[in-house]
């Protein structure tokens, strides 16, 4: 074994076109080549994902090697001499495009494709003028799935789709049916498993998995595509809005469609399909900006969402500081102070995962949250750790989830309100037999496990069983998320979960519960949950509200009408750019009128607060779309993490609040997060509850029934639903329709509600 | 040696035609020149050539429906753009020359279409199909230009000729079980282990087992070997079987399970060993009745009771089994032992009846005062299945109570013995030494490397070139052993060296246990001796070794008790091959094979791999993945699993390793 192991650590050095090159062991011939410049044309490859291996684009000769050798796939070996381009090569190129080429519509007038299509550009590349030979056409109808239009005539079947929707996605939906020239792509699971991100569709070389939205309405030439940051959630994926104005008679610009970097990096279904929420309708209300200058003025609170950026934060910042007001946000202020107790034990300002170490991984637990709906991305890292490394799985939440359960090796759960125990079992059975001061030794021993189990109801035998679950592996990573940020023991919860990062084998992933918390966090010190006295309101709740919804008393841009940068868990700032232009006032106007604004917003990029991370970088010096040729992102920067004193003390486990009765769960999906996506045309939903049999039972619904509660002073109306496949006796019932309120909600997310039924399921 | 009209099979050039017979050049090649007892073949086309039997034969539709069955037998291909289209237009341009329409264009491009197919299409496959239509196209070249000139169709055009072929690749056609190993490795390189399970499944049920501890005869046939070194072919099946395990999904089967059929018709399995399990699964699967009886308490015979936990884990084979069981139309009956009466009863109640007993009788070491009765002379199985009903089940008692701190001797050389001396290590024996009369190279041999290491690691002591001549026993109680030491004398002659006894070389060693573990046989006192059921020349059950059937008509046998001790994959291979016969065997009484059957049995015959071809078209020099194992220190004191597989890593770059050799070979009859 230690053989094998000494050839893998090798450096190796292989001569390609005559270019020498060291390279470590491990990279393939076509990566080497790629770094350093050296072109090799391909069909099927994806940077992204394991080599595919179906075009045989790739070829290359090796010297003394006979035969053509696969570039993608074969291992750069130590002295090898490679020959990337030859006439035998060419030649035998050119005949794979016109195999490609064979019976391929030629309908490339009217394929959405066309000016993008990889076959396209290589039928030209390699002079494919004509079809010497031909193949019995079939009948290959047109299918729709949701959000994609699926046209097997156009597929070259390269099954770059089928790789990202299991190797990425990790939903396992999109399969081969092999069958020579007959084979094609199956949707395997009925459409609404389909977790709709679009993947598939964005890696389509050809015109065959198209938005059905955007089919015909545009080609991909008149589009000017902008590059910007996804501003739906706090992942800050990499996207293009694709622009056009409407028509000759329509000089309005709009989104036709989202892109991006695919090759690099992935969306989910909210980023690519969830874009239209600009506010349009605005213009320059004079009188009512003044009325806002005066609101701000008198404001006892200003309350806003951390859907904002980075600068807009500081904005507000320096707005409250010259009004005296103080600044609200629910959604940041209980992370906020997570952070805070986090760094007071762990000894930094900021975690240690990434989402790319979540990727590399073999052993993930996840705590408190439900990861495939609130970080899709997440999910995505977690699916490629399992399929890559076999990584185990344990997720923790009070509620399963099967649609993951491909994913997961193993689900625990625990009551609603016991997360602090169950943090406090993890922290026992982490940290056993590390090296740690004997202080939180003690602390540790004298932990009532017990009854800590019993209130939690996980079993210490769970919890030992992790043992053989994650026995011999390498690489640990614990992921929390939002149901611990805004629990009445979350600051415990927190300093708890500094100590496992700092002495376990694990490193930790603080999932920021919106877009952008986490520069709101950073930006901002003192930050409430609850608004007192007379209040202005930033896309949350007021008595006088600025909207980017448009149903405010003042209109403000949507996030994607705006410069400026957000911080993502992977603990990046990341640019974004406007997608569509916006008539109307701005906050950094509002700011100025009150004398601490600036010329442009983004001037305030630089100004961002050193001592916290950031960088005093220009906003315009920001790569907004920045990949290597392996795929590293490059975008942005990455704060700076800034060490602290781990002084804290742990605080004794409190008796658990317990939550009997009716428990909902308050959560949106992936692909309609918040209000914003609920504008949106495609991933607008009809707010439903939906919860099990067991659930209905208990709450003496029927699936159907009209029901009505309230959370923290929220009514919702919803139709109940329920899904044979959940279980367990809590309803998920999403917030997205709740306009700016939903922004208000800052409590734990799991509620106790008393339920009304206001009308019938056969009514 | 055999006489063909003409031949190109692995490069061989044999043309006989015109030629009187007596002057016919013969073939070196055992090709199917009859397809089945008293069906002739009229041509062998496949990977490496063609052969024509029949004079007759109409080569241009002979190529056409090779290349159709590139189209057919497509599990294989449509995942390479060369293959896909190619082999769709090699197939419509030759069926455009065979209906008369075609032109000498359609010839140059079939000829241009193959060379791109022969030197980049994924697998060999599509990288062999072209081969023997070229040569058809080179040698027949006169039915090619009839059909082209003349504008009319080929002879045999409308005739209904069968013509039956087969996907096949080297390493499935070694292993016993034929188990689509290609496919199985694909899943795992494209990360879809679900199917790499579920083609795993097609053929092996117990994919848990066979992914730990087959001696994977496949690895030997590996064209990767040609290259540079085999594929870990074996580890890489465990990556399906975890999947599914790890992640509690719904058991995935090869094809969804047929509903209960419920007509009456139903199987009794003696056995739910290997082959039994194999039976029942295979049968449950179409929906006929199975009952097994076994008579252990628990099921999967010597998997279960003889296999270490250490090297097959129970929580891991109990996968395997429950996916058997889990099937409704499959019952278990344990503690049930079945006699030459009872085995009577299941004869006139059952519509067959598979005997899948193995073998459970310790063979002795032939020493003098070799007696049952002395007080540590333990038989090998019955040692095991103390030391595994307990460890596994917590049946019985621990034999630690029994071996710790004792000197343990056990006269071995295969894989049981392997598993006496390191459980015996396990169970806390102060000493333990494995006698065995030839040498370290041979017991690697008949094991394999790793498990004669690991039990040198663990500190068993290997005594080779010795043999018992003598037990010395104290009132019943074992006391010592003396023992022969032989050295091996060349053959003058070249033949086999021999064994020959170092006179003099005696000694004795003071021991508690001697654990015979040389090897074991049938019990075959279940067998009613007024069947006079045949035997074999080593008393195992005989069948024909193609249907599994004994001498007595509905009454069969597969596994150890037919072949003798043997492999799992082999008593798995057996078993789903008397599965079939029987399937059919209990509606119209005739024992059967399906075309897919007699075709596997041909190319066995024929032999697939070609330890001598040059490999082209992949890079050398990559080497084969070896998973990590558990030290010493860690293993020694336990019964933790050893071998801890391959990382997800590991797996896929070893997964990409693999050539995909398929092949297609067709016969015309």
């Amino acid at each position: 074994m230690s053989e094998v192991k000494n050839v893998k650590k090798q450096t190796v050095t292989v001569t390609i076109d005559g270019k020498k090159i060291t390279a470590n062991y491990g990279k393939t011939i076509l990566e080497v080549a790629r770094e350093n410049g050296i072109y090799i044309p391909t069909m099927c490859y994806l940077t992204k994902v394991e080599p595919i291996a179906s075009c045989r684009m790739c070829v290359v000769e090796v010297e003394g090697v006979e035969g053509m050798i696969l570039s993608c796939q074969e291992k750069a070996v130590d002295g090898a001499v490679i020959t990337t381009n030859s006439e035998q090569l060419e030649k035998e190129r050119q005949n794979i495009m016109k195999l490609y080429d064979v019976n391929h519509p030629l309908e490339c007038g009217v394929c959405d494709k066309s000016g993008e299509c990889d076959l396209q550009n290589k039928t030209l590349e390699f002079g494919v003028a004509e079809q010497s030979f031909s193949a019995k056409d079939m009948h290959r109808p047109v299918q729709n799935w949701g959000f994609i239009s699926y046209d097997p005539s156009l597929c070259i079947l390269c099954e770059r789709c089928v790789r990202v929707c299991n190797e990425i996605v990790g939903s396992e939906q999109l399969q081969i049916s092999p069958g020579g020239y007959k084979s094609t792509i199956v949707n395997t699971k009925p459409e609404n498993d389909c977790v709709s991100c679009g993947e598939c569709m964005a890696v389509c070389p050809v015109g065959a998995l198209v938005s059905t939205d955007f089919k015909y309405t545009a080609n991909a030439w008149e589009l000017n595509k902008i590059p910007s940051s996804c501003a739906l959630c706090s992942s800050g994926c990499q996207l293009y809005y694709d622009v056009k104005h409407g028509s000759i008679s329509d000089p309005q610009e709009k989104i036709y469609r989202v892109t991006n970097e695919a090759e690099f990096s992935s969306l989910c279904g909210a980023g690519r399909f969830g874009f239209d929420y600009a506010n349009t309708a605005a213009f320059k209300d004079k009188a009512k900006f003044e009325q806002a200058v005066e609101a701000l003025k008198k404001a006892d609170s200003i309350a806003f969402s951390s859907v904002i950026t980075n600068e807009e934060a500081l904005l507000l910042k320096n707005i409250a500081q010259e009004t005296g007001a103080k600044l609200v946000c629910a959604d940041a202020a209980g992370f906020a102070k997570f952070l805070k107790a986090y760094s007071s034990t762990s000894g930094r300002s900021l975690w240690s995962a990434n989402l790319k170490t979540v990727a590399n991984s073999d052993a993930i637990i996840t705590l408190g949250l439900r990861v495939k709906d609130e970080a899709p991305m997440v999910k995505n890292h977690i699916a490629m750790a399992v399929k890559h490394n076999k990584a185990k799985v344990v997720y923790m939440h009070p509620m399963e989830d099967y649609a993951i359960g491909n994913l997961v090796s193993k689900f625990i759960k625990y009551e609603a309100g016991s997360e602090e125990g169950v943090t406090a079992m993890l922290l026992e059975f982490l940290t056993r037999g590390k090296e740690m001061p004997e202080a939180l030794k003690e602390f540790i021993d004298e932990l009532d496990i017990g009854n800590i189990s019993g209130e939690s109801s996980v079993s210490e035998e769970e919890i030992e069983s992790l043992k053989l679950e994650f026995w011999k592996r390498r690489k640990f990573t614990l992921i929390v998320g939002e149901d611990l940020y805004n629990h009445p023991q979350a600051e415990n919860i927190a300093k708890m979960l500094g100590v496992i990062e700092r002495y376990s084998d694990f490193e930790l992933l603080i999932v920021p519960p919106r877009s952008n918390s986490l520069g709101v966090a950073l930006v901002c010190d003192e930050l409430e949950d609850k608004p007192s006295g007379w209040t202005v309101g930033y896309n949350a709740p007021g008595d006088f509200v600025l909207s980017a919804l448009g149903d405010g008393d003042l209109d403000m841009p949507a996030i994607n009408q705006q410069e400026g940068t957000i911080a993502t868990v992977d603990k990046r700032v990341v640019p974004l750019n406007v997608a569509l232009g916006y008539d109307g006032y701005v906050l950094n106007d509002l700011a100025n009128a009150l004398g601490v604004g600036r010329k442009h917003t983004i001037d305030l990029t630089k100004e961002l607060p050193q001592n916290r991370g950031f960088k005093p970088l220009e906003f315009d010096s920001l790569e907004c779309a920045k990949f290597s040729p392996l795929g590293e992102d490059l975008r942005g920067y990455e704060l700076k993490i800034i060490k602290k004193r781990a002084s804290a003390k742990l605080e004794d486990v409190e008796d658990l609040p317990s939550f009997d009765g009716v428990v909902v769960y308050n959560c949106n999906s992936a692909s309609n997060p918040n209000p914003f996506t609920q504008k949106a045309k495609m991933t607008a939903k009809e707010p439903k509850l939906v919860g099990s049999q067991q659930f209905a039972q208990a709450a003496k619904l029927n699936d159907g029934d009209l029901v009505e509660f309230e959370v923290e002073g929220q009514r919702c109306q919803r139709v109940f639903s329920i899904d044979t496949q959940m279980k367990g006796t809590i309803a998920l019932n999403p917030t997205f329709d709740m306009g700016l309120s939903a922004f208000a909600v800052s409590s734990y997310k799991f509620s106790k509600v008393n339920i009304k039924k206001v009308g019938s399921g056969n009514e | 040696m055999s006489q063909v009209l003409f031949s190109t099979w692995q490069g061989e050039l044999i043309d006989n035609r015109g030629k009187p017979k007596e002057e016919w050049e013969e073939t070196k090649f055992k090709l199917p020149l009859e397809y089945d007892s008293g069906t002739p073949s009229r041509a062998f086309i496949g990977w490496d050539g063609v052969a024509i039997f029949d004079e007759n034969i109409d080569a241009v539709k002979l190529a056409c429906e090779y290349a159709h069955q590139y189209q057919k037998y497509s599990e294989a291909c449509g995942r390479c753009a060369p293959g896909r289209w190619g082999g769709r237009i090699l197939y419509d341009l030759l069926d455009k020359i065979a209906r008369g329409e075609g032109s000498f264009d359609d010839i140059e491009h079939l000829q241009e279409i193959s060379k791109t197919m022969m030197q980049t299409s994924k697998c060999e496959i599509g990288r062999t199909v072209p081969k023997p239509l070229l040569d058809l196209m080179e040698h027949y070249k006169e039915q090619f230009d009839v059909c082209i000139l003349e504008q009319k169709k080929s002879h045999e055009y409308d005739k209904d000729t069968k013509y039956i072929a087969k996907i096949t690749a080297p390493c499935m056609d070694m292993c016993p079980s034929h188990v689509d190993i290609p496919a199985y490795i694909e899943g795992v390189r494209d990360m879809e282990f679900t199917n790499s399970l579920k083609a795993t499944r097609q053929t092996m049920p117990l994919a848990h087992t066979c992914g730990r501890v087959c001696p994977h005869p496949c690895e030997d046939a590996c064209r990767r070997a040609n290259l540079d070194e085999p594929i870990s072919i074996m580890e890489l099946k465990r990556l399906g079987a975890d999947y599914e395990t790890d992640h509690n999904l719904q058991w995935l089967h090869p094809q969804e399970p047929k509903p209960p059929r419920n007509d009456g018709k139903k199987v009794a399995i003696v056995g739910a060993g290997p082959a039994g399990l194999t039976a029942a699964y295979y049968l449950g699967l179409e929906g006929i009745a199975v009952d097994i009886f076994e008579e252990l308490p628990v099921l999967g015979g010597e998997v279960a009771v003889g296999v270490p936990q250490y090297r097959m884990p129970i929580e891991k084979y109990n996968k395997d089994i429950e996916l058997v069981t889990s099937l409704p139309t499959v019952n278990v009956y344990t503690n049930h032992k079945v006699d030459a009466k009872r085995l009577k009863e299941l004869d006139a109640e059952y519509d067959a009846v598979l005997l899948a007993f193995g073998t459970r009788l310790s063979k002795k070491v032939r020493a003098k005062n070799e007696r049952e009765e002395i007080k540590g002379y333990w038989g090998a199985i019955s040692m095991l299945d103390k030391v595994n009903l307990w460890n596994k089940y917590k049946i019985g008692s621990p034999a630690s109570e029994d071996l710790k701190d004792k000197v343990v001797v056990c006269v071995g050389g295969g894989f049981t013995s392997m598993d006496v001396v390191r459980c015996a290590v396990r169970e806390g024996a102060k000493k333990v030494i494995m006698l065995y009369r030839r040498d370290e190279k041979t017991i690697i041999r008949n094991t394999t490397y790793e498990e004669y290491h690991e039990a040198v690691e663990e500190g068993v002591e290997f005594i080779f070139h010795s043999a018992v001549e003598e037990i010395i026993d104290e009132n019943d109680v074992l006391k010592k052993l003396k023992v022969n030491r032989f050295e091996l004398v060349p053959d003058p002659n070249g033949g086999r060296p021999q064994l020959v006894k170092i006179e003099g070389a005696d000694f004795e060693i003071e021991c508690d246990f001697l654990i015979p573990a040389v090897s074991q046989s049938a019990d075959l006192s279940i067998l009613p001796e007024e069947w006079n059921i045949e035997l074999t020349s080593w008393n195992t059950i005989l069948t024909n070794g193609r249907d599994y059937m004994s001498s007595r008509p509905g009454l069969f046998a597969a596994g150890d008790c037919e072949y003798g001790p043997m492999t799992i994959v082999n008593a798995v291979g057996q078993a789903k091959r008397a599965a079939s016969v029987i399937s059919r065997y209990i509606y119209d009484g005739k024992v059967s094979l399906t075309d897919e059957e007699i075709m596997e049995d041909h190319l066995k015959r024929l032999g697939v791999y070609n330890k001598n071809e040059k490999i082209t078209g992949w890079m050398p020099g990559i080497p084969r993945e070896v998973s990590e194992k558990l030290s010493v220190d860690e293993r020694k004191t336990n019964n933790l699993e050893v071998n801890l597989g391959f990382t997800g890593e590991q797996a896929i770059a070893e997964a990409e390793r693999c050539m995909r050799c398929y092949y297609i070979a067709m016969v015309a009859v």
